[in-house]
């Protein structure tokens, strides 16, 4: 393979703290031959080089102003594949939280007597502005699952990202049941193939990686309440990283 | 074939000496308060007498994650990989050996399963004999899987000081070679054996309100039943209990190629009814799109399909599932309340049940 033939990808962000682009530097550590098979030409947090002539774009990060808007179509109409990399780009990630709040207070908030400067607005996931061909869910990212993803794109095929739910994951690791020691969990709802990182140390999962198709959400609430949790505590729960897919599915009825 | 006595003491030093015989020697240990199948290196850590496991020891026969062929993608060789090593389970309950017994049916029936096959060679099964209840969802003795069937190779019996060992094979036989720890029984130690299993069985109670025997049949006419549009609404899709079961083998095939995209192998990955996409075919239909289905499905094949095809029941009542779910559906409880409702229907006028037709 000549360098004249490799694949050029780029990679870009929005509002997001560029943690899964750290996280495809630390890839490049665990899988060098990543740089045989691919032309980086735009990686700001890795290199200086700016080039434009991309066919895959990877993006990190929400749209959360109106100019994200303008730039997201730039990128749109020069790659052939846009990728949505990580759970701010994938679902709007934790910025979405503020989206039930009133947006002005938000800004005062933040922004204080400086609120005016800022065009800040919802917080949406890309695919809200522009047609994504891929998710790399999670936040951050898994580096394995980015080079899969990546082998997947060379080879013509769409990455084969799960889209059960991460109890399937967590119980082939026989890791003690969130619940049996009396912690909240969104395992049933969330997308597997973080390796169940979270409940594996010790934690519930937060959900990072987005619901799967046709959650049983309700059922999942009465799970919760069985657990002793408060309506307040269930909703503070799936605030994290589910608002966007939750405010969406709460329009849809 | 035959009945020896080993003193429980002499435990760790047999273990110890089969694997210096180059055994790799797996059972019960406890981690974090339950238990779980795993590689013994101090034999201290073997636990005979555990409640129950968090996976069935079936992950060894049916790895969660196999790779069965190798290939390159530019010269398009491909050759099968099977790798086995000698692997005696110690500690299967009776019911997972009732699991496994219907696991070597199937795997062994048309075309038979290589992989399967070869790890199932090359495994000696050590069971035990289960003298208490083991757990809330157990309902072992309503599904006869209380008692060993013959695919045990060494099964052992807890007298208290003693284990009595049977011997089911010549594998087994293999197993107990030049170890002088064992011995004979004598009158007494027959005895001993019976007394023990006579006072199991009332500890044990029956928990089908229905024969297992009519399963099959109480299924057949509940296709229809509300039930699993009640289970549905519960149903969380999470999988688990497919995860847990000792009888489950459905697996997804993928392809795993390197970033030079040279190297590749076919891996299969245990795979769930449960999910969503289990039965989505080419083109995008659903055969089984809603929870309620796939629950149906699911009941279907351990009480019915599995039976219909290969003549052993697909639950065993080891009680995993039950343990496993959130939302409190359990086999005994489904199978028992589509008893009830069946039985209700008969007491008023006999509606006329169409059975679906094959």
């Amino acid at each position: 393979m000549t360098t004249q033939t490799l694949p050029r990808i780029a990679f870009f962000e929005f509002t997001s703290c560029e943690g899964c682009q750290l996280t495809v530097v630390d890839t490049l550590q665990a899988h060098p031959e990543l740089l045989n098979v691919v032309e980086i030409v735009q990686f700001r947090e890795a290199m200086s080089e700016r080039g434009e002539d991309y066919q895959i774009a990877f993006v990190e990060g929400s749209c959360t102003r109106p100019h994200d808007e303008t730039r997201l179509k730039e990128i749109r109409q020069q790659a052939k594949i846009v990728v949505a990399l990580g759970a701010c780009a994938h679902l709007g990630g934790i910025n979405a939280i503020r989206n039930r709040q009133p947006l002005e207070e938000v800004r005062q908030y933040v922004y204080g007597d400086k609120a005016d400067w800022f065009d800040t607005y919802v917080a949406r996931p890309i695919e809200a502005v522009i047609t994504v061909d891929a998710v790399i869910p999670g936040c951050p990212i898994d580096r394995n699952e980015f080079a899969m993803a990546v082998s997947h794109l060379l080879q013509g095929r769409m990455p084969n990202i799960p889209d059960y739910p991460l109890c399937i994951e967590c119980k082939l690791m026989e890791n003690v049941c969130m619940f049996q020691r009396g912690k909240a969990c969104l395992g049933p709802i969330t997308r597997s193939g973080c390796g169940a990182i979270c409940p594996a140390y010790g934690d519930g999962c937060e959900g990072c990686r987005g619901l799967i198709p046709k959650p049983n959400i309700e059922s999942l609430k009465q799970v919760l309440r069985e657990h002793g949790m408060s309506e307040e505590e269930i909703d503070a729960k799936m605030t994290m990283f589910l608002t966007y897919q939750k405010m969406r599915l709460e329009e849809k009825r | 074939m035959s009945l020896r006595i080993m003193p429980k003491g002499a435990l760790k030093a047999w273990v110890t000496r089969l694997q210096s015989r180059q055994f790799k020697v797996v059972g019960p240990k406890s981690l974090h308060g339950q238990y779980i199948f795993d590689e013994i290196t101090d034999p201290n850590d073997l636990v005979l007498d555990y409640p129950t496991s968090v996976l069935p020891p079936k992950k060894f026969l049916l790895p969660p994650r196999e790779t069965l062929f190798r290939f390159n993608a530019r010269t398009m060789e491909s050759h099968a990989e099977i790798t086995v090593e000698p692997l005696i389970i110690f500690g299967v309950h009776t019911c997972d050996m009732h699991a496994i017994a219907l696991l070597d049916k199937v795997h062994n029936t048309g075309y038979a399963d290589q992989h399967y096959k070869a790890h199932r060679a090359a495994t000696y099964l050590v069971s035990i004999e289960c003298l208490k209840p083991c757990m809330e969802g157990s309902f072992c003795k309503s599904m006869g899987t209380l008692t060993v069937p013959e695919a045990f190779d060494l099964h052992l019996t807890d007298l208290g000081s003693d284990y009595a060992v049977d011997v089911g094979s010549e594998k087994g036989e293999e197993l107990l070679e030049g170890f002088s720890s064992v011995w004979e029984p004598t009158e007494s130690d027959y005895e001993r054996v019976n007394n023990v299993m006579a006072a199991k069985w009332p500890h044990f109670s029956y928990r089908l309100e229905c024969d297992v025997t009519e399963l099959p049949d109480l299924l057949s006419i509940s296709q229809k039943s509300p039930l699993w549009d009640e289970l549905g609404e519960r149903c969380l899709a999470c999988g688990m209990c497919t995860k847990v079961c000792p009888t489950c083998y459905c697996f997804d095939v993928t392809d795993e190629i390197d970033l030079n995209l040279e190297k590749g192998e076919r891996v299969r990955t245990w795979d769930s009814c449960q999910i969503e996409k289990f039965a989505v075919v080419a083109g995008g239909h659903n055969f089984r799109s809603s929870r309620a289905l796939r629950q149906r499905h699911r009941f279907m094949r351990k009480g019915k399909y599995q039976y219909e095809a290969f003549g052993l029941m697909g639950c065993v009542g080891c009680g995993r599932c039950a343990a496993a779910c959130l939302v409190h559906i359990t086999p005994v409880d489904t199978f028992n309340e589509l008893y009830r409702m069946r039985q209700s229907a008969k007491a008023v006028p006999q509606p006329q049940i169409k059975e679906p037709q094959p």
